[in-house]
């Protein structure tokens, strides 16, 4: 429930904007008139939404809503199942029980990685990383689509990927984004 | 015949306007534009590094890595170029990294804030510390991921953390008559277990939902009229749409990190009251020593001013600061004034505190 609202963001970063008179505007009046209706509608909504009474009505329809749909998701939830096994596919449980032994292979990845870096600074050989160089692949742009970082977590998360000083072999080298 | 002419004009205009307002709500802003690499990942969170800009013997030894909620996309920290916090700081000289905690799927219904930040966060942080070859950092958290830096704050005192700013931080409930959340999630309400169990994580829309209906009037209808005000202005229409890019890109939050959020902490204050349990540990918040910087949006209805107060007088950090400012949740940090006063304060303050 804590989400961020963030279209109030946007108010605040255009506001001064708003602010920018614009005359000989046949409209201005009825904006004016607009702008005063909906500030007085805002801080009735505002404490509407701030009562107890609208607590207990969302909560009253939430809850409506959850046991009415209930034995619905239950229903497709058993059906589902049987045709995945019928197709001798995994059920949503299997493959969610799949990705819970990833992660734990993925932490148990991430302790050795912890231990080399260890043994790596015992023996003195602990450098800082280089800087990545300007001009790399950018986040979201096309080139990286299709790169699953998660695909290769040890490697490209690894001390040795990561710091670009040793490859382990075979290894195509750390994944940029 | 002129008055056909103009009529024919305006309707022209109006059909163009048309036009560019749908296209404006129904296309996507390039945000998220900062280089950056990715150097670790664990399940779906990822830690990445963005490129520095200034040369190595310029730049702060000390690492920021940042961190934001779990159920919002971290790209408001770095919203689009020319207007983006990451960049400023980048810019200014910071080894800057961010923990994006990624989207929970229905496997990851389990997690906790006890995972979030006493599992993934250090694993992250022991990573940035191996690559930026230092023992110190400073860690900035905002909103939920100033929760979460703050229980981890206060369980790892001796893990290097040197400066800790925390963001618009929801950490006290006790004043619930100021929280409409906690009126609405009230147990004779809301049935927490009822929701999890039916939906495994909480849907991104329903706590989207929930933030918007704060404000009914602005969300649902004001920012769109503003929008419309505003289409012969591109910079506005540009700085409009990336923040729509942003807010309409809802994920959910894991299910048992959502139910603690509600029970522990809005309904029983557990972390304030020096009650809150993290995988049989207890969170002291007295054992947090690193220098403290808290900002509080004044404006803010999302997570109100007296949340984020009483943090202050439950560290024992030495040097500790409030930092208050005009704005709402996120306006604060990605507002159009933000670059000219929370930016360069939190810069400020983090520049002392750096070498």
């Amino acid at each position: 429930m804590l989400r961020v609202a963030g279209q109030e963001a946007a108010s605040v970063s255009e506001a001064d904007n708003n602010n920018q008179s614009q005359t000989n505007d046949p409209f201005e009046p009825l904006r004016t008139i607009r702008d005063k209706y909906l500030d007085a509608m805002a801080k009735t909504m505002v404490e509407a939404v701030n009562t107890e009474s609208y607590a207990q009505a969302t909560g009253a329809m939430l809850e409506g809503y959850l046991t009415a749909t209930a034995p619905v998701r239950e229903a497709m939830d058993k059906s589902m199942t049987q045709a995945l096994q019928q197709l001798s596919l995994p059920s949503r449980q299997e493959v969610a029980a799949l990705a819970e032994r990833f992660t734990n292979v993925e932490m148990r990845l991430d302790d050795m990685d912890a231990k080399l870096d260890r043994i790596e600074k015992l023996l003195g050989r602990d450098q800082p990383a280089p800087p990545p160089e300007a001009g790399k692949v950018r986040e979201g742009g096309a080139a990286v689509k299709g790169v699953h970082p998660r695909s290769e977590p040890a490697e490209s998360g690894s001390r040795l990927g990561a710091r670009g000083r040793f490859v382990r072999k075979g290894s195509p080298g750390k994944k940029r984004s | 015949m002129d008055h056909a002419v103009v009529a024919t004009e305006a309707w022209a205009g109006l059909a163009e306007r048309l036009q560019l307002f749908t296209r404006v709500l129904t296309t996507k802003a390039a945000i998220a534009q900062t280089p950056k690499e990715l150097v670790w990942a664990l399940n779906k969170a990822k830690l990445y590094r963005y490129t520095p800009v200034v040369p190595p013997e310029k730049r702060y030894p000390i690492p920021l890595l940042l961190i934001f909620a779990i159920m919002n996309r971290p790209s408001i920290l770095d919203l689009r170029p020319g207007h983006s916090f990451v960049e400023f700081m980048v810019g200014r000289g910071y080894d800057v990294y961010l923990l994006d905690w990624g989207v929970p799927g229905w496997e990851d219904r389990h997690l906790k804030l006890d995972d979030y930040a006493v599992e993934y966060l250090p694993r992250a942080i022991r990573k940035m510390k191996a690559i930026a070859g230092v023992e110190e950092f400073s860690m900035l958290g905002w909103c939920i991921g100033a929760l979460l830096t703050t229980i981890y704050a206060a369980m790892r005192p001796g893990e290097g953390l040197r400066n800790l700013l925390l963001l618009t931080a929801p950490l006290d409930f006790s004043n619930r008559n100021g929280l409409t959340f906690a009126r609405w999630t009230d147990e004779k309400y809301f049935d927490v277990d009822k929701v999890v169990e039916a939906f495994g994580n909480m849907p991104g829309d329903m706590i989207d939902y929930g933030a918007k209906v704060l404000k009914p009037v602005e969300n649902y209808i004001g920012n769109y009229y503003r929008l419309w005000d505003k289409l012969d202005d591109p910079r506005a229409v540009e700085s409009w749409q990336a923040m729509n890019t942003w807010v309409t890109d809802n994920i959910p939050m894991a299910g048992a990190a959502y139910r603690q959020l509600i029970v522990e902490l809005y309904r029983n204050n557990r972390l304030m009251k020096n009650e809150l349990m993290v995988r049989g540990e207890h969170v002291d918040l007295g054992k947090i020593r690193a220098s403290l910087l808290t900002v509080i949006a004044e404006g803010d209805h999302i997570t109100p001013p007296c949340q984020s107060e009483a943090i202050l007088a439950k560290t024992s950090s030495a040097d500790k600061e409030l930092y208050r400012i005009p704005g709402g949740h996120i306006g604060i940090m990605a507002g159009s004034a933000a670059h000219k006063t929370t930016w360069p304060h939190i810069e400020g303050w983090l520049s002392a505190r750096s070498r």
